[in-house]
């Protein structure tokens, strides 16, 4: 076939792999039992930061497609901006010859944080420790180093992860912001928000198949199992995206622009109305901060906060009409 | 992971655009009544003459048995140059009674009707659902007495479409006395000119007759046109389903990639308009369906019932981008053109072939594992 959309062998293997991985270091429980922050460095020693890069680069030479698949499970366990913003500030510091730092921070030993650019200056995501800040924007992406930058904390959204705004200087040209980028960048932070996505409708289904009310379990009513459905198909809609966003970019097909561009249209709202049905679901403990149902809408928020701009209505679509009306 | 077409799915892909371009017909397709059949045929026939009919059937049945690239790219081709719809009186013979027989037949069924059908000389309708049983099929009541080597048929089905210039009927009734539910139903090939057989067309909210009501009294179809065993019907019924969840829906799913950039099209200038949100959102989803197109013909599906997760996507979308268009032409939507008529019809969408409603309990209780709801 020249057509597949099946996971190859290997694709399956990297997949479990980054589960077993995954589940031992970042549990999402770990948000609830007190534990200390995830340290980056299981992510970083299982090579998720290099993995689609080439094997001269110290990367394991898989592609962006093997790159795409591993950040739905990251986003899964709500590993957190910090996983997005590495891979990145890994591939920028390689592009501007600092193959010292880039194997610092693959190497999980230079910690990397995310961060947006607001009108009040730069917010960044989980900013301790962090020696540089990955910052998106509608411009392009750049990397700044935090030394000496003044960082004033700020109370996050429901007092989740933590959070800090900063007057970082301003990017210079074009080459210290890498749009180049932005398309990747797009592609994994819609992948992280569809293992978002999935793992608030792997709650709620859990939920709703033990909760009882009436005598019965909640999930045998309509109302539950239609919402159950809707969480579905968006996964569905938004993992097929995925897919064929992931083959085009990789392939540098003539549609990857529209492709990514539709995907990081769909993953935001999505990862929202998902996060935003589980607490539903969950009913009253779902609105307390002692179940994990409003952590998936508070990770869905971030990471929407990171997707790039796009304008999808200004791209060729690759079916347009060939036939007149 | 891969879409990479080579150099023969890249001719084959030109080469149906040219024919395509050659031979689509321009005028809009009549809705209905003989004028829609006759129609349909000399579009079905001319593509049989250039061998473009029968493209997922095997080829030992007289089909392309095309993979699912060709499959694909042909689709794509298909809906790029405005070709007639899929679902158009030929859709029931080339996607669901043609593989049915093809699957379940016998050889005297299988070398009397499917050329028939492949030709576009024998219209087939659907005879499944009845005033009783919509959503609930398996409560059907239309009965077929077992005399001789006959059965003789009394009942009632109804939204049957294309009754009114069909030859034939895929028939699903029940034929053991006293049987209940899923059991004791036979797949019947009913030849639609019998006598005591009454065809009343019902108006649908479009304002057309392209489904009608049928009435058996007494009708006499000999045991013959039984398609596998009797009372195994729904076994038969359900074979069929994953042929026609994996390619009869292609081209209505791809269609909508081409109807929202018409929608866009009509909708004009829009930049930075709420409009322009909504254009967007609703392009970005049909890329969505066409990667899940791609995905259920590339990749074996998760369970038996992913098809639900199609249908329920494609049918909703078709709707919000039929209401996006009327939205955007405001009071000229009043007047019964093109988008005004397939507005209406697109309400048919979330209801018929499984509503909306039961493709959600499907996914929930079949994809999900949720709790099965008490049933009375």
């Amino acid at each position: 076939m020249t057509f597949d959309l099946t996971l190859s062998e290997d694709q399956r293997q990297i997949l479990d792999a980054a589960h077993a991985m995954l589940e031992t270091n970042y549990p999402v429980e770990r948000f609830r039992d007190g534990r200390a922050a995830a340290p980056g460095t299981a992510l970083a020693e299982f090579g998720a930061f290099t993995l689609a890069l080439p094997e001269e680069d110290g990367g394991a030479g898989f592609t962006i497609v093997e790159e795409a698949l591993l950040h739905e499970a990251i986003g899964r366990h709500l590993a957190g901006p910090f996983s997005l913003a590495s891979p990145l500030a890994v591939r920028m510091a390689l592009m501007a010859g600092e193959t010292g730092l880039a194997a610092s921070i693959a190497a999980g030993r230079t910690a990397v944080c995310a961060g947006v650019d607001t009108a009040h200056g730069a917010l960044l995501l989980e900013p301790k420790g962090a020696a540089h800040a990955v910052i998106v924007s509608d411009e392009g992406i750049r990397m700044t180093a935090l030394d000496g930058i003044e960082l004033v904390t700020e109370t996050p959204m429901g007092h989740g992860q933590p959070l800090g705004r900063a007057r970082l200087p301003s990017p210079g040209g074009t080459d210290e912001r890498f749009p180049v980028l932005v398309p990747l960048a797009s592609l994994l932070v819609s992948a992280q928000l569809l293992g978002v996505a999935r793992g608030a409708l792997e709650l709620a289904v859990s939920y709703a198949g033990v909760r009882e009310q009436f005598g019965r379990r909640i999930g045998s009513f309509q109302a539950i199992k239609h919402h159950c459905a809707n969480m579905a198909t968006g996964i569905e809609m938004l993992s097929a995206q995925r897919d064929m966003a992931a083959i085009a970019l990789r392939d540098r097909r003539p549609d990857a622009a529209f492709q990514i561009a539709a995907l990081a249209r769909l993953a935001p709202r999505i990862a929202v109305l998902n996060a935003r049905l589980c607490i539903q679901i969950h009913g009253g403990i779902g609105f307390s901060a002692e179940a994990d149902a409003h952590l998936y809408l508070k990770h869905a928020h971030v990471l929407a906060a990171l997707v790039p701009a796009s304008d999808l209505l200004s791209l060729p679509a690759p079916l347009a009409p060939t036939g007149k009306e | 992971m891969r879409l990479e077409p080579d150099t023969g799915d890249v001719a084959f892909r030109l080469r149906a655009r040219e024919w395509l371009a050659e031979n689509v017909p321009r005028e809009r397709p009549p809705h209905e009544g003989r004028p829609s059949r006759d129609h349909a045929t000399a579009w079905l026939a001319r593509c049989h003459k250039a061998g473009w009919s029968g493209l997922a059937w095997p080829e030992a049945h007289g089909g392309q048995g095309l993979s699912p690239e060709r499959l694909l790219i042909w689709y794509e081709e298909y809906v790029r140059a405005r070709a007639p719809s899929a679902l158009d009186c030929t859709f029931v013979a080339l996607n669901h009674a043609g593989p049915t027989l093809i699957a379940c037949g016998t050889e005297a069924q299988k070398s009397f009707h499917l050329p028939r059908i492949l030709e576009g000389r024998s219209i087939w309708c659907q005879g499944f659902s009845e005033p009783g049983a919509g959503s609930d099929l398996a409560s059907l009541r239309t009965f077929g007495r077992i005399e001789g080597d006959h059965l003789v048929v009394n009942g009632q089905k109804i939204w049957s479409s294309y009754a009114d210039i069909a030859d034939y009927q895929e028939l699903l009734i029940r034929t053991e006395p006293g049987s209940r539910r899923h059991k004791g139903l036979s797949w019947v090939i009913c030849d639609m000119n019998l006598p005591g057989i009454t065809v009343r067309p019902i108006r649908n909210m479009a304002g057309v007759s392209h489904f009608a009501e049928v009435f058996y009294d007494n009708v006499r179809i000999p045991l013959s046109c039984v398609v596998g065993a009797v009372n195994d019907g729904w076994s038969v019924a359900m074979t069929t389903l994953a042929f026609e969840r994996r390619t009869a829906a292609i081209a209505l799913q791809l269609e909508l990639s081409v109807k929202i950039e018409d929608v866009i099209a009509l909708a004009g200038a829009v930049k930075g308009s709420a409009t322009a949100e909504r254009l967007a959102d609703l392009r970005a989803e049909a890329a969505a369906l066409r990667a899940m197109t791609y995905r259920t013909l590339l990749r074996p599906p998760a369970t038996p019932f992913d098809g639900s997760l199609m249908r329920l996507v494609f049918a909703e979308l078709a709707q919000r981008i039929h209401q996006a268009a009327i939205d955007i032409l405001g009071p000229d939507a009043l007047v019964n053109g093109p988008w005004t008529h397939d507005y209406l019809e697109s309400y048919s969408e979330t209801i018929a072939g499984g509503t909306a409603e039961i493709q959600r309990n499907i996914i929930a209780e079949r994809i999900l594992g949720l709790p099965r709801e008490a049933t009375g």
